[in-house]
């Protein structure tokens, strides 16, 4: 619309500072609705960035064996590892086929042991406590704050602690050396792990809390019957993963009879289906923010109605004066984009203080998407001129002679 | 060639029973250079006459032109257009923005010709000192006397330099030196050629006139030239009438008709207002 010129978006930016508290009433509408959409956007990013994150870590490369086959629920063309099915565990038999398996260069169990540990601060219950062997760390991609993981399998009083069941159980700062007592056995911590980052949604085990024992340990624990509930295994070749996780399906089939009781999944494939879950979330929730951008065009058509009933006698006297339906137009759909536009501005950048306040105070790490941003300002502004334009028209329509008359 | 010329027209509002004719089959024809007063009664159709001459309102029926131009059909944005070249409105209420200064009230109908800000601000004030009023260039219109916001509205209806001011009872809001000082200012721009149509209830402004029409009943029932700095014969009749009785009142008998000057005027007013009935029943029947 070439009549939109500059002198008539100055007009607009004046005739809306007169009603300073409605115009920005009006805008917060879509400040909300903006804001909300791209702080969504934004925390799912971030989460996804999180959770690719923590699997890039590990590995691309690290396969999972689980026992139990895994239940696959289907929404519409998405298909969610949702269940599994857990009854029954893996077995040593099956953790030296693994690790027997063509293509396999390291393969480690993870076992649960039942019972609470008694430490320094008394009895903990944070975390579980899992039974390992001493590769564990290298097959995770894990490094170590302090000491060791432990040196080797035959040392069974050694153990070592994820960071935060080190912090809750004893009051030193380094607990090297120290010890506590589970199920009547006392223990020496050999070392603790780096934090493994948080990863919000993750159907793991929180390893920060949890206190790795020696295989070896577990099973004079409970006389050779520890279950494991995982059995993690690296190829030797990264790029080989592929052909390793069907070596190991097909070994484990001969194993069990071909019995398909066990799964065994690539972290890629978990990345997958977890990005797809979060993508979906993502997507669902901003589409609810959205909707906000709707109620704020209505917003700023029901204001927009009111001040073109309370300057009719203003628009008579432009009528009068030789303005054209045109350039009455202009003016008020100048005010609409004003005010939208505005209300754009603000909601990003309250949404970018709300992206930081998020990550200063929660361990939510929320990451702008432009596109996002991109999207919800093109969307406001045109639901802005859209809703705007209604009361514009009926503003540029108005028969002069009754205008003037209204007071 | 007349700058205003009426020919037959009507203005109706409403619909069936409802409606009045505003305007019954007017002809009126107006030479550049005329100060034209119209006088009547309230409800006799000199604001519809105003608002159809300047081209706020369309007439029902009938042939209008102005400036030789036929404008009896135009659609809003071509009259919108036309408005803004041609005429200038002065209104009784004066119809000025009160968010603005005298300044950008003045400049208001150049905005609608796209022209630049500065050029626009620069005429404005040039045509505020034309009227007095450049000294108080700044003010709202809240802060201005009557007179002085209608010296303003004078100077806004000038700055497009229109060949024709339409003000419809410019001095009706006004205390008597107000009146005096507008009055003034529009015989100085009638002097300079403009022609100007002004509405008053005031016969004694009919001095500023050359010619005065009468109207009654959305008909004009009399129309006479009469010399600048003397009031008008039929106006001066109305003024030595002061006292309405009841019974005319009640007969809608108005001092104007009273002061009409022969009876066969009357008489012509009387045969068209028979002649009315069947044009509002052929309307009617239209619709």
């Amino acid at each position: 619309m070439k009549t939109l010129s500059r002198g008539s978006i100055r007009a607009a930016i004046k005739a809306l500072r007169t009603h300073k508290g409605r115009s920005f009433l009006t805008m917060l509408g879509v400040i909300i609705g903006v804001s909300s959409v791209i702080t969504i956007a934004s925390i799912g990013q971030g989460i996804k960035d999180q959770v690719s994150g923590q699997i890039n870590h590990v590995g691309k490369d690290l396969i999972t064996v689980r026992p139990g086959q895994q239940a696959v629920t289907s929404v519409g063309d998405l298909k969610l590892f949702s269940s599994f099915q857990t009854n029954g565990t893996l077995s040593n038999r099956d953790l030296s086929t693994v690790q027997k398996t063509h293509g396999v260069g390291k393969a480690v169990p993870l076992g649960i042991v039942g019972g609470t540990a008694r430490g320094e601060r008394g009895t903990y219950s944070a975390g579980p406590v899992l039974a390992t062997t001493d590769e564990f760390a290298n097959v995770i991609n894990q490094g170590m704050q302090y000491g060791t993981f432990f040196m080797n399998n035959d040392d069974t009083e050694g153990v070592v602690l994820g960071a935060h069941a080190a912090a809750a159980m004893f009051n030193e700062l380094v607990p090297l050396g120290q010890t506590f007592n589970f199920r009547g056995q006392d223990f020496v911590v050999r070392g603790v792990l780096n934090d493994f980052g948080s990863a919000p949604l993750s159907t793991d085990v929180d390893f920060n809390n949890a206190i790795f024992i020696p295989y070896a340990a577990s099973q004079l624990l409970t006389n050779n019957a520890t279950s494991t509930y995982e059995i993690l295994a690296k190829p030797a070749v990264a790029s080989q993963a592929d052909a390793v996780v069907s070596n190991i399906h097909a070994s484990l089939l001969k194993l069990h009879g071909d019995d398909h009781d066990f799964t065994v999944l690539k972290q890629a494939d978990n990345l997958a289906a977890t990005t797809r879950v979060l993508d979906l979330l993502t997507q669902l929730v901003t589409g609810a923010a959205a909707i906000s951008l709707l109620v704020g065009g209505i917003g700023i058509m029901n204001i927009m109605l009111v001040s073109v009933t309370e300057r009719m006698h203003e628009i008579g006297i432009r009528k009068a004066v030789g303005a054209t339906n045109r350039q009455i137009l202009s003016e008020f759909m100048s005010e609409a984009i004003v005010l939208s536009c505005t209300g754009v501005v603000i909601g990003v950048i309250v949404s970018l203080i709300v992206n930081l306040l998020l990550r200063l105070f929660t361990s939510l790490t929320p990451v702008v998407v432009w596109p996002a941003i991109i999207v919800a300002a093109v969307v406001s502004i045109a639901i802005g001129v859209l809703f705007g334009s209604a009361p514009a028209l009926k503003a540029a329509r108005k028969d002069p002679i009754a205008a003037l008359r209204s007071e | 060639m007349p700058i205003i010329e009426l020919k037959d027209v009507s203005k109706l509002y409403g619909f069936g029973d409802a409606t009045t004719l505003a305007l019954d089959e007017v002809s009126l024809s107006i030479e550049a250079g005329e100060f034209v007063a119209i006088m009547g009664p309230s409800g006799c159709g000199k604001s519809t006459l105003m608002n159809v001459i300047g081209l706020l309102d369309r007439p029902t029926h009938g042939e209008f032109y102005l400036d030789g131009k036929k404008v009896s059909r135009l659609r809003p944005n071509q009259a919108a257009k036309i408005r803004r070249d041609t005429v200038g409105f002065i209104f009784q209420s004066f119809n000025l923005l009160p968010k603005l200064t005298a300044l950008e009230n003045v400049a208001l109908p150049l905005l609608y010709k796209n022209m630049s800000t500065t050029k626009r601000l620069k005429m404005a004030s040039s045509m505020l000192e034309r009227v007095g009023m450049q000294p108080r260039e700044y003010y709202l219109p809240s802060q201005l006397s009557g007179g002085q916001i209608q010296s303003v509205a004078i100077a806004r209806a000038l700055v497009n330099n229109p060949k024709l001011i339409i003000a419809d009872e410019p001095t009706g809001n006004l205390d008597s030196a107000g009146s005096l000082l507008v009055m003034e200012l529009l015989s100085e721009i009638h002097k300079m050629g403009n022609t100007i149509l002004f509405v008053t209830h005031n016969p004694e402004l009919t001095r500023y006139a050359t010619r005065v029409v009468y109207m009654h009943d959305g008909m004009i029932v009399q129309d006479e030239q009469t010399a600048i700095g003397q009031v008008a014969k039929t106006a001066r009749r109305i003024m030595r009438r002061p006292q309405m009785t009841e019974e005319n009142d009640l007969a809608g008998v108005s001092a104007l008709m009273k002061a009409l000057p022969a009876k066969d005027d009357v008489a012509t007013a009387e045969s068209k207002k028979s002649r009315r009935k069947t044009v509002v029943r052929k309307k009617g029947k239209r619709r």
